[in-house]
């Protein structure tokens, strides 16, 4: 049966936890508060090391919390990051993605910074600036990074928050054997998409939407154990998700798998969805880590990136490769069906359109297509914004006392 | 019809078999032997990337498997300008370097918008019943491809 007006803004009958409003995809108010509560907070991967792999090497960074940032090896050997913004009349330091740079000269009036974010050069700074101001009260704002958990370079912008281990703790322990050798990035791309960030995160923590994936539906989902798998909620919004056979075979045109992953079980899956925008994916031959940078209630940047071992061969690579485009890829079966997916949710939901309710309620003992991933992140939202995913602008009356 | 008039008609009528999913009329093209990739370099990696590599019975495999997937169903139209193409008379070949510039049109109103630039860079052979395309690499220029497509270039 249908539903009217009144019926269509009722709440689920389910219990609070399992749906949100669906105004915590499309406010901008929230939104701000994301990036100042969530992001500003949390630790969030900015490349991977190999990216970086010499003495001045840099890799800039869109921070999700708004802050260009760049990453930069050290003549010691260390990874830093800083603001990618001059102290003096806030100019955008490094103007390219990558390079590599003894020292960092601003172009608009040449003011230098070494590879520690110390300002080495004001031109002209006694003329100007007498003893006013000096090279010291102008370095650059260095961010806290770390390098770990598969080589990843992690930054965070709070100074003040626990470090990269703690905020992870055993979240992605089921990928540590497989994480033991050095990787190397050799895919990468990005996609923007009018979405909201956390619809992308919901389509990587639930595999209910293989349904969407005609791969995945005659791969995965017809093969026994397909429905044995089980979600593992961790602390402070990480869930994973253990690994299961897929008969690639059953794809017409699907070739024998033989080169596999150290660590990885033939034929197994593991995701690890890191809070709040982050996540690995290792199958077949490939790592692949999506990062999310919203842009807006309604605008995410995905990066892709497809990660081999450093010490593959070139026909290793080459079917890493192949393993990768042909699922994951822009032109891939399922990336581009994941998108559509998520595309179509910025088209019904965004402001104005009265879209109500988004429903998480699936409970199949944890297993593959149960919510409880989706749960377990609007769950530490829900604490970090203190803001009820249910209710966010805390509409809802207490049930008068009897 | 001079080879070179004939190798730029098989350039543009590929193109235009693929805008209008004549996916079989495209595979007519093509020797047995060949060879299709989409390849981009990413600066910020410093790599070049292959993003899709088929021969001839993988490119079929994928058009048979296209309408079994959900896609963004925006038609797209290819526009290709030969600027090059060199005679391999010794080895019955030519190659031949074409611009690329692919348009995306939303069936809902019809906007029409650049979706992505590039190369083409197809090796022809011309061993007699008309010229065939042995190899074709698209290398593109645009890497943000928004949310993808499904449809080779
Ligand atoms: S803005 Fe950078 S030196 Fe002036
Ligand atoms: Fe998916």
């Amino acid at each position: 049966m249908s539903r009217n007006a009144a019926q269509w803004t009722q709440k689920p009958k389910l219990p609070s936890t399992h749906y949100v409003d669906t105004r915590i995809y499309t406010d901008e108010q929230i939104f701000r508060e994301e990036q100042e509560k969530i992001f500003n907070q949390c630790w969030i991967i900015a490349c991977h090391e190999s990216e970086v792999p010499n003495p001045y090497d840099y890799r800039t960074f869109n921070h999700p919390g708004g802050e260009p940032i760049f990453i930069m090896r050290g003549d010691d050997m260390k990874v830093r990051a800083f603001y990618n913004i001059c102290p003096h009349r806030g100019n955008i330091l490094l103007y390219d993605p990558v390079g590599n740079a003894k020292r960092v000269t601003c172009i608009f009036h040449a003011w230098s910074f070494d590879c520690k974010g110390s300002c080495t050069d004001i031109s002209r700074g006694t003329e100007g600036y007498q003893n006013r101001l000096s090279k010291d009260d102008v370095g650059l704002r260095e961010v806290r990074a770390e390098i770990g958990f598969g080589g990843f370079v992690w930054v965070n912008i709070d100074d003040g928050a626990c470090t990269l281990k703690e905020y992870i703790g055993d979240a992605l322990g089921l990928l540590e054997p497989t994480m033991e050798q050095p990787m190397e990035v050799f895919h990468y791309h990005k996609a923007i998409v009018n979405t909201n960030y956390k619809l992308w995160h919901d389509t990587n923590s639930e595999f209910y939407h293989d349904y969407m994936h005609y791969f995945n539906r005659i791969t995965g989902m017809m093969q026994p154990g397909y429905f044995d798998r089980k979600y593992v909620g961790y602390p402070n919004g990480h869930a994973s998700v253990g690994s299961m056979s897929i008969k690639y075979d059953a794809y017409d045109g699907g070739e024998q798998r033989g080169l596999g992953w150290p660590g990885l079980a033939p034929g197994g899956w593991i995701l690890v969805d890191v809070f709040p925008g982050m996540t690995y994916n290792l199958r077949t031959s490939v790592m692949r880590i999506d990062t999310s940078i919203p842009l807006g209630p309604n605008k995410v940047m995905i990066e892709f990136r497809g990660l081999g071992l450093k010490s593959d061969t070139p026909e290793q690579r080459a079917e890493r490769i192949r393993d990768h485009n042909t699922i994951w890829g822009p032109f891939g079966r399922n990336l581009h069906e994941d998108l559509l997916g998520v595309h179509g949710q910025g088209l019904a939901m965004r402001e104005m359109t009265d879209s109500k309710w988004v429903i998480h309620g699936r409970e199949e003992s944890s297993t593959i297509h149960d919510e409880i991933g989706m749960r377990h992140f609007y769950a530490e939202w829900g604490r970090r914004m203190g803001r009820k995913a249910y209710d966010p602008m805390a509409e809802s009356r207490p049930a008068a006392a009897a | 019809m001079s080879t070179r008039q004939s190798v730029e008609e098989l350039v543009y009528r590929s193109c235009m078999l693929l805008d209008d999913r004549n996916f079989k009329g495209y595979l007519e093209l093509c020797e047995p032997g060949f060879r299709y990739t989409i390849s981009a370099h990413s600066p910020e990696i410093r790599k070049d990337m292959i993003w899709l590599q088929h021969d001839k019975k993988g490119m079929e495999t994928l058009f048979t498997n296209l309408p079994r997937h959900n896609s963004d169903h925006s038609p797209i139209t290819r526009h290709a300008t030969v600027y090059s193409v060199e005679m391999d008379e010794a080895n019955g070949q030519a190659k031949v370097v074409s611009a690329l510039q692919v348009f995306k049109t939303t069936l809902d109103g019809g906007v029409t918008e650049l979706f992505a630039v590039g190369k083409l860079y197809d090796t022809v052979s011309l061993n007699g019943g008309g010229p065939k395309l042995a190899e074709r690499t698209v290398k593109l220029d645009t890497r943000m491809l928004g949310i993808g497509y499904h449809v080779p270039f």
